[in-house]
């Protein structure tokens, strides 16, 4: 209970740190919105309606201490103001709007390039020297090497315009509206299959490696050679003995990814065109949108740090040698 | 084992040579086999937003795909393809003979979309709307109902382009927006309009589709069912659409269109790019010796090809500029006399090699040009690296100055960074849009006017070259000030010889105004043949695109 309370606290200053960071970071970049929303635009904005769009988007001259303590004060009511690049949509719409197909998007790729990619480096560690141990991980980290964005077009290439076997796009049929009917999430999944495999493809590998090396360093063990000497059976050794403790190292890492899965895939979206937060987040970089970088930022951070925590809870249950310390 | 492990090699091969071999293959059948009907939506890309958001308020959200052109309308459309004039939410207007103030008288029967009569005080209230949420209209003393069909506008100063300006504002009902508490803010997600297609049907993060107003006041001309917007995450995705027949019109910008777009169904696609979008320039510092010699600037850009500007940087899709500095847009205001005697726009090394000499900038031994005080004459064309087809022109534009001596460098940088350096005048020089309005007034006044002038360090908006000029002041004060068509012409041919005089910068081509379609579903589009139109979706004259389409009904 100690253990909990103290990992608490540990990340609450983490959170105060990420969102102090969060605030500063975007206004040290050079220029404001407001020019560079005349660069976007190219002449569309008339010189003369300059000054109040710089009034409606609420940028302020105040120094940067009052302003950061304002921003402290909207984060604790949950008032994340008014995007100054999607104007004038607030950033909690922005954000909510989209933020459901990137989780999906981003948890079924990972979830799937994690069951794939720890199973087949379990069974390749098991049978060292064989077909599996051999040629699997160089070529799988030899796809992921390709860049993303070749593999994604490839893919959508070949099996979509050549092929027409996937859709091109969206996440949807167009024109169709969300419901939860069977219908519609089939549709949903088979609108996912090709983005989720180019993002599985490229991840794979790393999820493999990681688990072959633990588990052939937990292959030398001797609890192991002590459950084969009692006469168990080799599958039970293999995963009720080795995989489990080779597994605690994957967790710690599904659990940093599974934060930044919020982050959106924006190669992925740019490729098959499928909503997601990436693209509003490069959007918002780009044409320094205070209100909305801040936004998605904070986000982020509360996913990592969530993720990470439940991560540090799962990881007493599955290791009694943490609970004991 | 090494038997088991070649089979698994040569399986591995053969399948990698048959993925390849697969996709070298045609793409089968793109079109999706939907029954043409008559009511197939007309299907468009958005490729900048990535994701919509329901708002559309023409106000503070003006660049939201088709709100202001097919929710909302304005009193009249011109047509910078022609010069047309369509009256549309007004049927005439009269302008006081000074200049000061125009009435416009309202067409009758139009209806909002939720049935209640169009009236004069929606005018007044979409003014002062306008004037709250952006800003503008600086000229504009009052604005007053008359009666519920008489619009009367008085301003405080002289000012003959404002019956274009006036006019393309976009109207929206009294009756809504007076409830409204702020109406920057107010996401109008069931916006009332005048326009065809103003019901929201569907509305998704990645499309949303727009069906017939019940209450149009051209009935007649509402031909196609709906419209559906799609959304992109940047040219790709939205290219791929086009290309695969997935939308009817592709108003985006298409690299090699006539093989990406046009091979792929060439008895229905087509591409037009007319020549009116703003004139693309080559501004100097003129805060900046030797930059702030007329001279000097002539003959920089007598250095420039620009035929080659347009065939290598912009793939032959526009044309060179002239001395006048004026897009296709304002062909019935150009003067062929300042077109002809002036040369400054035409290619001749030799003479601009002879005004450097006469101002002081001499060949050095090496072939290099140095400047007075003998340091080379060498500096900067800033360009935004994104836009790969400037950032060809520049690379044209030094190699043509490299055979002058000049040595021109291309900094291509973040767009952001280039502007910056523009507003506060820190800047050698550049590639750089201009302003693009009904008549060539703004583009003057943006050029070489006094007013627009702010000293470098002071962040400006417009005239980033920073040269005025008085004479310039004194004829855009009367052009605002004539009211007769002749005196107008006779004025802005004098503001061109002016400019084709002092070259406050120089202009290179007018940039094309990207539009690209397919009759495969719909047929009616604007051509060169039939200009009516342009193919742009974002420009007031859409709403006579989408009031002139009709659909493709297979048999």
């Amino acid at each position: 209970m100690g253990y909990m309370l103290r990992r608490f606290g540990f990340y609450l200053v983490a959170f105060w740190v990420s969102i102090t960071l969060n605030f500063f970071l975007p206004r040290f970049m050079p220029g404001d919105p407001v020019s560079r929303m005349v660069a976007r635009l190219q002449g569309q904005i008339r010189p003369d309606q300059i000054e109040a769009l710089r009034e409606s988007f609420g940028l302020s001259d105040a120094p940067l201490w009052e302003q950061y303590l304002r921003y402290l004060g909207q984060i604790f009511t949950g008032n994340l103001g008014f995007s100054i690049s999607r104007f004038p949509t607030p950033v909690i719409d922005v954000i909510s709007s989209v933020i459901g197909w990137t989780f999906l998007l981003g948890f079924v790729s990972l979830i799937i390039a994690v069951v794939i990619g720890n199973v087949l480096g379990i069974l390749a560690a098991w049978r060292r020297g064989g077909v599996l141990d051999s040629f699997v991980p160089p070529l799988l980290i030899f796809i992921g090497s390709f860049p993303y964005f070749w593999l994604a077009m490839g893919l959508l290439y070949l099996f979509g315009v050549t092929l027409g076997w996937f859709p091109l796009r969206h996440a949807y049929e167009v024109g169709t509206a969300p419901e939860f009917s069977l219908a519609f999430v089939g549709d949903v999944a088979y609108h996912l299959i090709l983005p989720a495999t180019s993002i599985v493809l490229v991840s794979v590998g790393g999820w493999m490696l990681g688990m072959r090396n633990t588990m052939i360093a937990t292959n030398a063990e001797d609890y192991i050679v002590m459950a084969e000497a009692k006469g168990l059976r080799a599958n039970r050794v293999m995963m009720q003995y080795a995989a489990r403790n080779a597994l605690l190292p994957s967790v710690t890492a599904f659990g940093m990814s599974l934060g930044f899965v919020v982050g959106g895939a924006l190669l992925t979206e740019v490729v098959f065109a499928y909503p997601g937060i990436g693209y509003t987040l490069l959007a918002a970089v780009q044409n320094l949108d205070y209100p909305l970088m801040q936004g998605l930022f904070l986000t982020i951070t509360t996913a990592v740090l969530i993720a990470n925590f439940l991560v540090d809870i799962v990881y007493v249950r599955l290791d009694p040698r943490v609970r004991v310390s | 084992m090494t038997v088991h492990r070649k089979a698994v090699l040569i399986a591995a091969a053969m399948a990698a040579t048959a993925a390849l071999a697969l996709s070298g293959c045609s793409a089968g059948g793109g079109e999706s086999a939907d029954s043409l009907d008559g009511s197939q939506l007309l299907t468009i890309p958005r490729e900048d937003m990535g994701t919509f958001d329901r708002n559309f308020n023409p106000f503070a959200n003006p660049d939201f795909p088709m709100t202001q052109q097919a929710i909302f309308e304005s009193m009249l459309v011109y047509n910078p393809a022609d010069g047309s004039t369509t009256p549309w939410l007004a049927t005439e207007w009269e302008v006081a003979p000074d200049s000061t103030g125009i009435t416009y008288h309202l067409r009758d029967g139009v209806k909002w979309s939720d049935g209640e009569p169009f009236v004069a005080d929606d005018v007044v209230v979409s003014f002062d709307l306008q004037r709250e949420v952006r800003g503008g209209f600086d000229y504009i003393e009052s604005v007053t109902a008359v009666d519920p069909h008489t619009v009367q506008f008085d301003f405080n100063q002289p000012f003959s382009p404002a019956l274009l300006d006036i006019g393309q504002q976009v109207i929206a009902p009294a009756h809504v927006w007076a409830d409204v508490d702020d109406p920057t803010k107010f996401a109008n997600e069931e916006p009332v309009g005048t326009g065809p297609y103003t019901e929201v049907t569907s509305f998704q993060a990645q499309s949303f589709d727009l069906g017939k107003n019940p209450n149009y006041w051209q009935p007649e001309k509402q031909k196609i069912e709906g419209i559906r917007m799609l959304a992109f995450s940047g040219n790709d995705g939205a290219n791929l659409a086009a290309a695969n027949g997935d939308v009817d019109w592709a108003p985006q910008f298409i690299p090699n269109i006539d093989e990406a777009y046009v091979a792929k169904d060439p008895d229905n696609r087509f591409f037009w790019f007319p020549p009116t979008g703003s004139m693309i320039n080559w501004q100097f510092n003129t805060t900046k010796a030797p930059f702030d010699d007329a001279d000097v600037r002539k003959a920089l850009s007598m250095a420039v090809d620009r035929e080659q500007v347009t065939e290598i940087g912009m793939q032959g899709y526009t044309r060179p500029a002239d001395c006048t500095g004026l897009t296709g847009s304002y062909d019935s205001w150009r003067d062929e006399a300042v077109v002809e005697s002036c040369t400054w726009t035409a290619r001749d090394l030799e003479g601009a090699g002879e005004l450097l000499d006469e101002a002081g900038i001499t060949l050095g031994e090496d072939g290099k040009r140095v400047l007075p005080d003998g340091t080379p004459f060498a500096f900067d064309f800033s360009v935004g690296s994104t836009s790969s087809d400037w950032v060809s022109v520049g690379n044209v534009i030094a190699q043509n100055l490299a055979e002058l001596g000049v040595t021109v460098t291309v900094a291509a940088k973040d767009w952001g960074d280039v502007v910056a350096g523009y507003e506060n005048g820190t800047f050698d020089s550049g590639i750089v849009w201009s302003a693009n309005a009904p008549t060539p007034y703004q583009f003057y006044r943006g050029a070489m006017s006094t007013e627009t002038v702010k000293p470098v360090g002071e962040q400006t908006f417009d005239n980033y070259h920073r040269y005025g000029n008085p004479e310039a002041d004194a004829l855009l004060a009367q052009f605002a000030a004539a009211s007769d068509e002749a005196a107008q012409h006779e004025i802005m041919s004098r503001l061109q010889a002016l400019f084709a005089d002092t070259a406050p910068v120089a202009p290179l081509f007018p940039g094309p105004e990207w539009g690209a379609a397919s009759n495969a579903r719909f047929t009616g589009w604007p051509t060169e043949d039939d200009p009516y139109a342009t193919l742009s979706t974002r420009a007031r004259t859409t709403v006579l695109v989408l009031t002139s389409l009709e659909p493709v009904v297979a048999d």
